[in-house]
């Protein structure tokens, strides 16, 4: 009877795992983690049952903000549960965003202790995203998860070089449309990330006026990338008409440049803004003293401002 | 044939009159307690507003599969472990035996009776789950359709907003799952059915059947252990040969955990379905020969 039905169940096996419908082996550190209890259950077939009282469980870890627990339990979740890309979201928001914001803020650690918690955290958000990505390579929304943790303003300072962030940040987005069913945003922010990479303003330009013609919705940031990596290809040309065609109006061009050149934490370039803003606010006849170019900047996020030790 | 087939039939009608009267249904109260209150109760989630209520329709999918796998194999192996043993402290068998009624056919329908009993409140359990499932579908969709509009998204993302919530929803994979369970249980009542043939008590009866459950969902490592590791002498031979021993004779239960992936939201292909309903019917069918071997040379 064995040696009968031994092949197939063999092959029955191997098409299980091709098809994604077989989960992975647990490891003996997952069920050393879970207990021998939640382990027979596992094995019994009911993995994503365990994995929802663990979720469960993680909640109640992160409403007593202890973060080392919420991370040990997102891994045995993941390990449960490989394929819900709910698990990977949560638990990769929970190190990089809810974690990341107590170091910041709310931490009695000392300032250099706050700063490696804050650091590990958002890395450890990252690092759990992109496995979730090995685990799902067909999945584009992680992909876009990530591409949206790479570019955030509040999170680049961790990654190190920041070009490097938000280029890796481009290539998550961009993963995410040639999987083919990703969300209209995600070419959008593909772009938004490339034009912050010094280096490719000529192909974010391109690629800025691709997304126009097809998506056709002029939001603030796409009008201005528009005219800076516009004025970029030609510093010499006119101001004056580089706004007419990019801009419906020139109130619409003042309020739009004078956005871009405040958003100082979002590192997007400003080639030819000021430039810009002169000019219309000499035909707007904006008073002196209310010129955006008078205002104090805001600066990008840098981490030692929230760790240096209080004076 | 006829009279086989009719035969078989008046017994697996007794046996599954005689399990109602134990009152086995009053589990569905429970299941129904349960199901409603994952659906009502609201259960803490890590979630934004751009995938509320996603996850609990998982949920609903994780508890309900969870307490019908957990019923459908306590069921199996319970119900059947108690009907042989039930049917000697009756008298009923000698009754049966004494009349021109095969042995295999006595079992067969004893068998048909305990599987007809599972499908039964599997099916309850089912129209129960997607019921309630579709309802909070239908909920979720309709709060998730409200903010994309007012989000002003665009049709695309509208339309992988909606499919992403119905892939979660009461699906055709859904149902498979559920007779994927039903299948295991099919298993389990077979080998419970053989157990009982030569076991001593209905307690043995259930303890070996349960740790053949559980032992069954490692048969697919053994398997492995034994292609993989390279013949040889010692520790090595001796691993081979228990690996060898698992593959040939326990069933290999871990080929039913497909409602795990289920339940994450992948699709059940109906070949799959087929190639998984082929291996129960093969167990049901040997065991039942295997139980009838046995049961053929037993005085009573």
């Amino acid at each position: 009877m064995g040696a009968v039905r031994l092949p197939f169940e063999r092959a029955l096996n191997a098409d299980l795992r091709d098809a994604g419908l077989m989960p992975p082996e647990l490891e003996v550190k997952t069920s050393d983690r879970i207990g021998q209890t939640f382990s027979a259950v596992s094995l019994g077939g009911l993995r994503t049952l365990v994995a929802t009282f663990l979720n469960l469980r993680a909640f109640s870890f992160f409403t007593e903000q202890r973060w080392a627990d919420v991370a040990d339990t997102f891994d045995t979740i993941v390990d449960l549960a490989p394929r819900t890309r709910y698990y990977w979201d949560t638990g990769s928001w929970h190190q990089s965003y809810n974690a990341a914001s107590y170091y910041l803020y709310e931490s009695k650690l000392p300032g250099l202790r706050r700063k490696l918690g804050w650091r590990e955290s958002i890395l450890k958000g990252r690092d759990f995203l992109e496995r979730g990505i090995r685990n799902n390579p067909e999945d584009p929304i992680l992909r876009e998860r990530l591409g949206f943790l790479l570019s955030d303003s509040n999170k680049i300072a961790a990654f190190g070089d920041v070009n490097k962030a938000y280029e890796a940040s481009y290539d998550a987005y961009m993963s995410a449309v040639g999987i083919g069913n990703s969300r209209w945003l995600a070419k959008r922010f593909a772009l938004y990330s490339l034009a912050r990479v010094p280096g490719s303003e000529r192909e974010a330009l391109a690629m800025a006026k691709e997304v126009r013609a097809e998506q056709g919705r002029d939001t603030p940031t796409m009008l201005g990338l528009l005219y800076t990596l516009g004025y970029h290809e030609d510093p010499s040309q006119s101001v004056d008409k580089l706004i007419d065609s990019v801009f419906p109006s020139r109130e619409v061009a003042y309020e739009v440049l004078g956005g871009l050149w405040m958003r100082t934490r979002d590192r997007y370039p400003v080639y030819g803004v000021a430039r810009g803003i002169a000019l219309l606010e000499a035909e707007l006849k904006v008073p002196a003293e209310r010129s955006v170019l008078k205002q104090e900047l805001p600066r990008p996020m840098i981490p030692e401002d929230y760790f240096a030790p209080k004076k | 044939m006829l009279s086989h087939a009719s035969r078989i039939g008046v017994i697996a009608r007794h046996a599954f009159t005689q399990l109602v009267r134990m009152k086995v249904f009053y589990f569905l109260a429970f299941f129904a307690v349960i199901l409603i209150g994952s659906n009502f109760f609201d259960l803490p989630q890590h979630e934004g507003p751009e995938s509320a209520g996603i996850n609990i329709l998982r949920s609903i999918k994780s508890w309900s599969l969870g307490a019908m796998t957990l019923f459908s194999v306590v069921l199996s192996i319970v119900a059947t472990a108690l009907l042989l043993p039930k049917d000697v402290e009756d008298r009923t068998l000698y009754t049966i035996l004494a009349k021109p009624v095969p042995r295999i056919d006595y079992l067969a329908g004893k068998l048909i009776g305990v599987l007809l009993l599972v499908f039964v409140s599997l099916a309850l359990m089912d129209v129960l789950m997607t019921g309630i499932l579709h309802l909070r579908t239908e909920m979720v969709l309709a709060d998730q359709m409200a903010v994309a509009e007012a989000r002003n998204w665009p049709a695309q993302d509208v339309a992988l907003l909606k499919s992403d919530i119905l892939a979660q929803g009461p699906t055709a994979s859904l149902q498979g799952a559920v007779f994927s369970v039903f299948l295991r249980a099919t298993i389990i009542a077979s080998m419970a059915m053989l157990i009982s043939t030569f076991s001593s008590s209905t307690l043995f009866t259930t303890i070996i059947s349960f740790l053949i459950y559980f032992v069954g969902h490692f048969q697919a490592d053994a398997r492995a252990a034994y292609f993989t590791h390279e013949a040889g002498t010692g520790d090595g031979f001796w691993l081979r040969g228990v690996a060898l021993l698992i593959s040939l004779v326990l069933p290999d239960f871990q080929l039913f955990n497909v409602i795990d992936a289920v339940i994450e939201g992948q699709v059940l292909p109906l070949l799959i379905l087929g190639k998984l309903t082929l291996i129960g019917l093969f167990y049901f069918v040997f065991y039942v020969i295997a139980s009838w071997l046995v049961f053929a040379r037993k005085e009573f």
